[in-house]
């Protein structure tokens, strides 16, 4: 029996010993307790019948750098971080849409140097429309652009490679991240989500 | 152990000797030290080990348990903060207006405050001390920022706990003259204390979502620095609302307890005013609270993207489908004892308000409908195909935020009508400008009704940002117009009004009385689903991107599976709550025994419709 069906089946026992008490029951007080616990079992078995979504913390994933190739895999690591860790895609679209809350990134790899995206992930207030023109009247958004490699999300600077190396494989440029520019663990500082132990006076107030 | 055993017994037996009842009392001493047991056990090898980040406890998970006592020293909290607030309205009624029925209503329930009162600080020592045990990194980092504002919450308490004493034992001697407005008074600081017990906390649980934390300056701007942190206020505002809300319809659910076992007419009568009191408290406030709660997720949203849509379009989203179904619950419970009032308590009214009583049941039942539309159906593949993905065509249109706040605030016009509605029936107009008078009033209605309706449905063709920031705000200020021009309106008119019908108490049916348990229930419930929420929304964060979560238990559980322990956590807080209802009335009971002997009158305050005067008024 899956581990809903036991706590339907709870739910169910409380609807069911509410309904006895009503039934059974004369003492005004109890009958009540039996009217709470049938009130209390229908939003149990409601809640049951939604779709059930955990939220589970992010697995501290490592890049293993010696499986990494070519450019195409750095993008291809890149793409995974968009729609995972990275949470890029919780706003922004490939390609319009009506619900994306923040700028279509559709061909943003050959509107925008490399530079600028990664100026662009790290600080995103830096320069506002330098590159990235709108015809007309500029598009407000409801969105505020997060530091990338700062917590919550706090993604490494390999993972920013590999996302802009993504960026710009999905408009069609040539990719212009090398497997040698990712830093090797124990060579190379990288830059882990950081902790209060790490980072005990962050100002994590958004912007 | 056996000294423990003697000591045990020896309380055992002193409470025994005492009353009967010591062994309710007994039971929770012993329960509070069996909590406390594990901790200090599992402290004893987190200790060994070196600086500890976590402890836990076998079987219920040191997660679940902090949760289950956090949320029920919440509620008791909210009780305690929300029935000052209800008894002292009451009070300035009496005050004000001469009628003491409502005085001695305050004092019934200013009676429970000092049980309660204890009851709320023993759970309130249970958490800290669980806090302290199981998460002592965070307790450490926490302590660490907030140690001045700690020093303040202890001096709050002391002030509270003077203010308490001198308002409830002071009741009987601060009756009269200048004696009931330092009364009065004192009934305000009470409030005036208990807002900053209220707001001193909620910093601390507020920075852990929104965090402020500067590395310079002293402690106290430290301190400073990280209170007012950007959900601060919104939190204050929305727990002040929720709790005036949690105070009424206690208020009412005890009533409705207690008319459904009365036995003698006057108990009816008295009870059945009771209730009306406590719904009405509990409506007046839940009218204020979705836009309360409006501001609060704007400015979540304001703070962080991710995290407001975490709760609102991320896995949380389905909990708001849950928290519609429970608050349109609410409003149909608040609307229906109305409506249960109007026929009752008003004879012959029942023909004249049937159709205007069915059209709002219609309503409400629609915009329910829509509020609780998901905005994403649960599809299988085949279904997800026919629909064209996981947004059915009709329904879909339904499941965004502009249908919903535009129900939303319908449901508050509603509500508000059945309340004129009930406030007018079994009078007649006398006023000279009467006639015009309504005109204006059903023109603000139906033109305030038509505007929010079209900011609804222009909505959908406007940049998110305008909606937000616009369209929502301004539907949220028509509501706000239409109650404020209608209810002085309807005063006015009705102060020359001639009664037609003598509102009659005592006669409502026993679903009147279910109707207020339901309405209390429901408001427990959304408060421990919202708690649920607002803890959820931190993910795997101790304190939002600045202290991660790393124990066992950093994820949130499934809404299925937490539901049951908000189910859990809400019959225990009605359970405690009967306790203190039971423990603050004992003395009522044998009192009103030996009076009834004497009298042969039960105890119990005649409340006739218009303020007839009463017991002590009329002798």
């Amino acid at each position: 029996m899956s581990e809903i069906a036991q706590l339907q089946l709870i739910a169910l026992a409380i609807v069911g010993f509410g309904i006895l008490i009503l039934l059974f029951i004369k003492s005004n007080f109890f009958r009540v307790t039996g009217f709470v616990s049938i009130v209390l079992g229908l939003f149990s078995l409601m809640s049951l019948a939604v779709p059930q979504m955990a939220s589970l913390p992010p697995a501290e994933e490592t890049i293993d750098i010696a499986a990494i190739k070519t450019p195409t895999d750095i993008a291809a690591l890149g793409q995974t971080i968009f729609f995972s860790k990275g949470q890029c895609a919780l706003c922004h679209s490939i390609g319009p849409s009506e619900s994306a809350r923040c700028p279509d990134l559709k061909g943003i790899g050959a509107k925008l140097s490399r530079e600028f995206l990664y100026e662009s992930l790290t600080d995103p207030a830096a320069f506002l429309y330098r590159d990235y023109r709108h015809g007309g009247v500029p598009k407000e958004y409801p969105a505020t652009m997060p530091r990338i490699d700062k917590d919550p999300i706090g993604l490494s600077n390999n993972e920013i490679l590999a996302v802009i190396a993504f960026l710009q494989q999905m408009s069609g440029e040539p990719i212009s991240i090398s497997v040698s520019e990712l830093e090797v663990p124990g060579q190379a500082p990288s830059a882990p989500v950081k902790t209060a132990e790490s980072a005990p006076v962050a100002v994590a107030q958004a912007q | 152990m056996s000294v423990i055993r003697q000591g045990i017994a020896t309380i055992q037996r002193s409470l025994r000797a005492d009353r009967a009842h010591g062994a309710w009392l007994a039971g929770f001493l012993l329960a509070a030290g069996l909590l406390a047991l594990p901790s200090i056990g599992l402290a004893g090898e987190g200790a060994a080990a070196g600086p500890t980040e976590y402890r836990d406890i076998p079987y219920i998970g040191s997660r679940n348990l902090v949760w289950i006592v956090a949320q029920l020293h919440l509620l008791l909290a909210g009780f305690v903060l929300g029935v000052p607030i209800f008894a002292w309205l009451c009070e300035v009624i009496a005050w004000r207006g001469g009628e003491q029925r409502y005085d001695k209503l305050a004092k019934e329930f200013t009676k429970l405050l000092t049980s309660a009162y204890a009851t709320t600080a023993l759970f309130g020592g249970i958490l800290l001390f669980l806090l302290v045990a199981f998460y002592p990194k965070l307790m450490n980092y926490l302590t660490d920022i907030f140690f001045p504002s700690f020093l303040l919450y202890c001096l709050l308490f002391l002030f509270e706990t003077a203010t308490l004493y001198l308002y409830w034992y002071g009741w009987d001697a601060m009756q009269y003259g200048r004696k009931k407005t330092l009364h009065v008074f004192l009934g305000f600081l009470l409030n005036f204390f208990a807002l900053f017990i209220m707001i001193v906390p909620n910093a601390w649980a507020t920075f852990q979502s929104s965090p402020v934390v500067i590395s310079e300056g002293t402690a106290f701007e430290r301190a400073w620095a990280a209170t007012w942190n950007p959900t601060w206020w919104p939190i204050n505002i929305h727990r002040l609302i929720a709790n005036v809300v949690l105070g009424g319809y206690i208020c009412g659910a005890y009533a409705g307890v207690r008319y459904l076992s009365a036995k003698y007419k006057e108990d009816r009568e008295h009870y059945d005013w009771m209730g009306y009191v406590g719904n009405f408290i509990g409506v007046f406030g839940l009218l204020a609270l979705p836009f309360a709660g409006y501001w609060l997720m704007r400015e979540i949203y304001q703070y962080n993207q991710q995290m407001g849509i975490t709760l609102m379009g991320g896995f949380l989203s389905w909990l708001f489908i849950i928290q519609a179904m429970l608050i349109g619950v609410l409003f149909l419970g608040s609307n229906y004892y109305f409506w249960l009032g109007i026929t009752y308590r008003i004879p012959g009214s029942q023909a004249k308000y049937r159709r205007p009583i069915f059209w709002m049941l219609v309503s409400l039942l629609f915009c329910l409908a829509v509020w609780m539309t998901p905005h994403s159906l649960v599809a299988s593949i085949e279904e997800a195909q026919k629909m064209g993905g996981a947004h059915h065509p009709l329904l879909g249109v339904l499941g965004v935020m502009s249908a919903k706040m535009t129900v939303s605030n319908l449901m508050i016009l509603i509500t508000f009508m059945s309340f004129v509605m009930y406030w007018r029936a079994g009078k007649q107009d006398a006023a000279g400008w009467a006639k015009l008078g309504k005109a204006v009033m059903g023109a603000v209605l139906v033109l305030a009704s038509l505007a929010v309706v079209v900011l609804g449905v222009w909505g959908y063709f406007v940049p998110a940002i305008v909606r937000i920031n616009y369209f929502s705000t301004s539907q949220v200020l028509i509501v706000i117009f239409v109650i404020l021009t209608i209810t002085p309106l309807t005063a006015l008119l009705l102060k020359s009004a001639k009664t037609t019908t003598e509102m009659v108490w005592g006669n409502m049916p026993p679903r009147a009385g279910y109707s207020l348990v339901l309405n209390a229930v429901m408001v427990i419930l959304l408060m421990t689903l919202m708690g649920y929420a607002r803890s959820s929304s931190r993910v795997h964060w101790h304190v939002y991107g600045v202290m991660r979560d790393s124990s066992p238990y950093a994820y949130s559980p499934a809404l299925g599976s937490a539901s049951l322990i908000m189910a859990f956590c809400t019959f225990f807080f009605c359970i405690l709550v009967a306790f203190i209802f039971w423990v603050a009335t004992m003395g009522d009971k044998a009192k009103a025994a030996q009076g009834a002997g004497k009298t042969d009158l039960p105890h119990g305050i005649p409340a006739i419709a218009g303020g007839a005067p009463d017991r002590e008024g009329g002798q």
